[in-house]
């Protein structure tokens, strides 16, 4: 906000200089008498730019009135421009200006509510307002509202006639179920605002939106269910969003990254989705949710660890197949970050574990192979790394060929030419399969980051290692917390009740008249809450922002 | 004490490991050869008439730290010292922890990585978590809890399975009367493990309930010594009395009897697990307690002494001892001559101090 400020002052003052080139230079930009000349300060705020689309108009019958509607073209729906702004415009006024010639001797006063007139029995656009601020005016019109300026008045009619081309509501691409809704978040916050509303109809459906960025002036909404959602977390989340300070905000992630509780973490603390079913589940269950105009990851806050592992077709599926896929996810996740590591303590460590046939056969295929198992394991891991990499940016057209010859090179290749052992092979692509199993693919990438700090572990000390390393990722993971909820909630501080919706999926019927996740906050202890928003834990933006505005405060 | 609280459970699953630390790994109480059990569960009922000592005075200051009441009631000028030779105490318990840890565990599998590095490397990770606080530390002890108990699960189903586990080992029972067993548990099994609960005065502060907290650490004592009296019952009938006692590190041994159709065989590395968790927390927990009576003591914040006396224990650690048995020798001598003193007659002075002084002061109404 102030960079934006500061460069508008700027502005103001350079143009409240003399200038020969600008006849009007002398004034500040702003809304002026006369219609050319707010025209003007339009154009000179906008640098002349082409798509600014200006219809200058005159309204009334008899007594005319210069009048002009503003809009971006490409921003603004021109069906709407054209039928509801400059139609009524044209179609209605006569007979006001009628009433108002009849009317217009006997009370002067009348006069200045001329606009107020045209809103109120002129326009036929829904959304429409009068406004007096300048800014206001520019950020309507460059988020595709129309401005009505009128000769005499300094105020503007702006009409919602926001639109323009956007993508149509698709499945999603990145959270995928075999039954379920198949509608996804597209990139419009209205949009998915709407997705959301039509799943809860519920007057305790609230919606909060506030623009953030002071050069980006996104819409972000919050949403939440009033009294499911605890009192606190929303009033927490609301403060945290209005204390960012950035210029852009383009991504969800920019704000993830500014309101989670702790910046150096690989763990996601913040749960983001493209689907409208899991953002309305969530938000039933008492949690709130951010919508970032322009993105379709929604955030969802707060996430604990196990939230990670919940797909939403768990929900569609029979309980039992639920429990099922969530073990195999959680399993997946323990092969991610240990499978190299257990592999590489047992063969070069801990020999006497493995079977004596397997063994024997262990040995017989690292007879050819130069190299220690570490940096083989390393080798095959960090190409696996670059595969899936390239595999991920890709123009599609020749994304086959990636997966053609990551196949033949690093699966039959390597081991023919005596560089890897077959076994090898098959421990990384265990691995890299299962990072592919987990719902959330933020989690995948810190259990990726993750395992490689254990395979170094298990390299130098074999179990060892690996058995101080999980000790101090357990420590790690319970020290977080998301929103001032512990981020292995149900296991550490252990909570049966919270274990309904966990490692199982009880059944419905014994999930179904639970306690939503906000009253079991309030159940729990006070010493399990802690503190929402520990200054110490923010990050450093935010708390340099909320330092700046206690000393505002104190001056 | 801060705000900072520690639910039962927590509290529960940091007592458990505590106490099952380096006994569950060792051969404890075998002074009674194959009563060993029996003298543990002696040695509990000694323990926990001790911790009631313990538990008396946190009854009576429940927000302060041993080295706090200690100035209270002793005074200023006696008080201070005593609380500095407790400080020292728990530094050099957590170094004798290490000390012993480590060397286990070259023993047992690395054996060519140096001792200081093996030490080193566990110091520092007990160090990571004790900044992120001692809640964290419970916090986590809990999930290792329920590792460690299910390793013992699996050990004890693989090894019924095996057929390996010959009760009659067992028999008879008090062969030689109670005198071996009297003398195993008055030189060693009332003082390891359970009077090192001592240190747990510090940390009893950071309990969330007066009332509850030292039932739950007692019922937490009484659990562990059945799990430590079956795991010695479990070596005696697995490997033998002889072999348990000549044996550093029973288990290991008992747990490689394990073997299933050639496919699990050899899992002694989840005794491995066991040992440093164990080593961990016990270490952890000393290096917590020597760390809030030196913030207590001195007025020095937490934090910034954590570093400082990790370097203190790693060295005591590495210097108290030229070799593993002059090393145990030195345990022999500290458990009998000197542990007494501070676990014992300290406590019971404070207790019949504020004993004395309760019942002459109290009763004055009006």
């Amino acid at each position: 906000m102030k960079s934006g400020s500061n460069r508008k002052a700027q502005n103001a003052g350079a143009d409240s200089a003399p200038r020969p080139g600008q006849p009007q230079g002398s004034v500040p930009l702003g809304l002026a008498d006369t219609v050319a000349q707010s025209l003007l300060h339009i154009q000179t705020e906008l640098g002349g730019s082409p798509d600014l689309q200006i219809r200058r108009i005159q309204i009334g019958g008899e007594r005319r009135l210069e009048a002009a509607a503003v809009h971006l073209s490409g921003l603004a729906d021109p069906a709407a421009v054209n039928e509801f702004v400059l139609g009524s415009l044209l179609n209605h006024t006569e007979e006001l200006f009628l009433d108002r010639t009849d009317g217009g001797a006997d009370s002067r006063g009348e006069e200045a509510s001329l606009p107020q007139q045209i809103l109120s029995r002129a326009m036929e656009t829904g959304e429409a307002l009068l406004q007096e601020e300048w800014k206001e005016i520019m950020l309507a019109i460059l988020s595709g509202d129309t401005a009505i300026l009128l000769e005499g008045c300094r105020a503007a009619i702006l009409c919602g006639t926001r639109g323009g081309e956007q993508r149509a509501v698709s499945e999603p691409t990145s959270q995928l179920v075999v039954r379920g809704p198949k509608d996804g978040f597209v990139e419009s916050v209205a949009t998915n605002i709407a997705l959301i509303r039509r799943r809860i109809k519920s007057a305790k459906l609230h919606l909060e939106v506030l623009k953030l960025g002071s050069e980006t002036h996104t819409h972000v909404a919050m949403m939440y269910m009033k009294g499911i959602a605890g009192e606190d977390l929303i009033r927490e989340a609301r403060d945290r969003l209005n204390k960012i300070a950035l210029n852009e905000i383009l991504e969800s992630g920019y704000i993830e990254e500014l309101i989670q509780d702790k910046s150096f973490t690989p763990f996601p603390t913040i749960y983001n989705t493209e689907r409208p079913d899991v953002a309305a589940g969530n938000l039933l269950e008492g949690r709130v949710v951010i919508i970032v105009d322009g993105t379709p990851f929604v955030l969802i806050l707060p996430a604990v660890f196990t939230q990670f592992f919940q797909s939403a077709e768990d929900y569609s599926q029979r309980f039992d197949i639920a429990i099922l896929m969530r073990l195999v996810r959680y399993l997946s996740f323990l092969v991610l970050i240990l499978g190299p590591s257990v592999y590489l303590a047992l063969t070069t460590y801990h020999y006497e574990m493995i079977p004596t046939t397997l063994l024997i056969n262990l040995l017989s295929q690292r007879e050819n192979v130069p190299f220690p198992a570490f940096v083989e394991l390393l080798l095959m891991e960090t190409a696996f790394e670059i595969l899936r990499e390239a595999g991920v940016r890709m123009p599609r057209a020749i994304g086959q060929t990636v997966s053609v010859v990551g196949a033949l090179i690093l699966g039959t290749a390597v081991v023919e030419a005596g560089i890897i052992t077959p076994i090898m092979v098959i421990v990384v692509a265990l691995t890299g399969i299962a990072s592919f199993a987990l719902p959330a693919y933020n989690m995948a990438i810190a259990g990726r980051i993750i395992r490689f700090a254990f395979l170094i572990m298990a390299s130098i000390f074999g179990f060892y290692g690996i058995t101080l390393g999980l000790i101090l990722l357990v420590a790690h993971m319970s020290s977080l917390r998301s929103f001032g909820v512990p981020y292995l909630f149900p296991f550490v501080p252990l909570s049966i009740k919270g274990h309904k919706d966990t490692l199982f999926r009880m059944p419905l019927w014994l999930n179904g008249a639970d306690k939503p996740p906000a009253q079991m906050r309030e159940e729990m202890p006070d010493y399990m809450l802690l503190t929402t928003g520990h200054e110490e834990q923010l990050p450093p933006l935010i708390r340099k922002n909320c330092r700046t505005e206690e000393e505002n405060r104190e001056e | 004490m801060g705000k900072v609280k520690i639910g039962l459970v927590e509290f529960f699953s940091l007592t458990v490991l505590f106490e099952l630390g380096t006994a569950l790994v060792v051969n404890l109480g075998m002074g009674a050869g194959r009563d060993a059990w029996l003298s543990i569960l002696l040695g509990c009922a000694a323990g926990l008439m001790m911790f009631t000592g313990y538990a008396y005075l946190y009854r009576k200051h429940p927000n302060q730290p041993f080295t706090a009441y200690t100035r209270q009631i002793l005074g200023k000028y006696i008080g201070a010292p005593v609380g500095l030779v407790y400080i020292i105490l728990y530094i050099n318990l957590a170094a004798r922890d290490l000390r012993d840890g480590s060397t286990m565990l070259a023993m047992a599998t690395m054996h060519n990585t140096p001792l200081f590095i093996l030490s080193a490397l566990m110091l520092l990770s007990g160090a990571y978590v004790l900044h992120k606080g001692v809640e964290v530390l419970s916090r986590t002890s809990m999930v290792f809890a329920f590792v460690v108990l299910g390793i013992g699960l699996f050990g004890t189903v693989m090894l019924i399975l095996s057929g390996t586990i010959n009760l009659h080992r067992l028999l008879p029972v008090l062969e030689n009367g109670f005198q071996p067993v009297l003398r195993s548990v008055i030189h060693q099994n009332y003082m390891f493990p359970f009077g090192e609960m001592v240190c747990f005065t510090m940390l009893m502060p950071y309990l969330s309930s007066v009332k509850k907290g030292p039932w739950i650490i007692a019922a937490a004592m009484v659990f562990s010594a059945l799990l430590l009296s079956f795991t010695m019952a479990l070596n005696v009938s697995v490997l033998g009395a002889d072999i348990v006692e000549r044996s550093p590190l029973p288990l290991m041994p008992t747990i490689s009897k394990i073997s299933i159709s050639d496919i699990i065989q050899r899992v002694d590395i989840f005794v491995v697990m066991v040992l440093i968790i164990g080593v961990f927390f016990k270490m952890a927990v000393f290096f917590a307690a020597a760390l809030i009576g030196i913030s207590d003591l001195f007025k020095i914040p937490y934090r910034k002494m954590l570093y400082p006396c990790a370097l203190i224990i790693l060295f005591t650690s590495m210097l108290d001892a030229r070799s593993f048995i002059e090393h145990l020798d030195e345990g022999g001598t500290l458990l009998y001559r000197v542990y007494p003193y501070l676990m014992i007659v300290v406590p019971a002075l404070l207790v019949i101090v504020t004993a004395v002084r309760d019942h002459f002061s109290a009763p004055r109404p009006g």
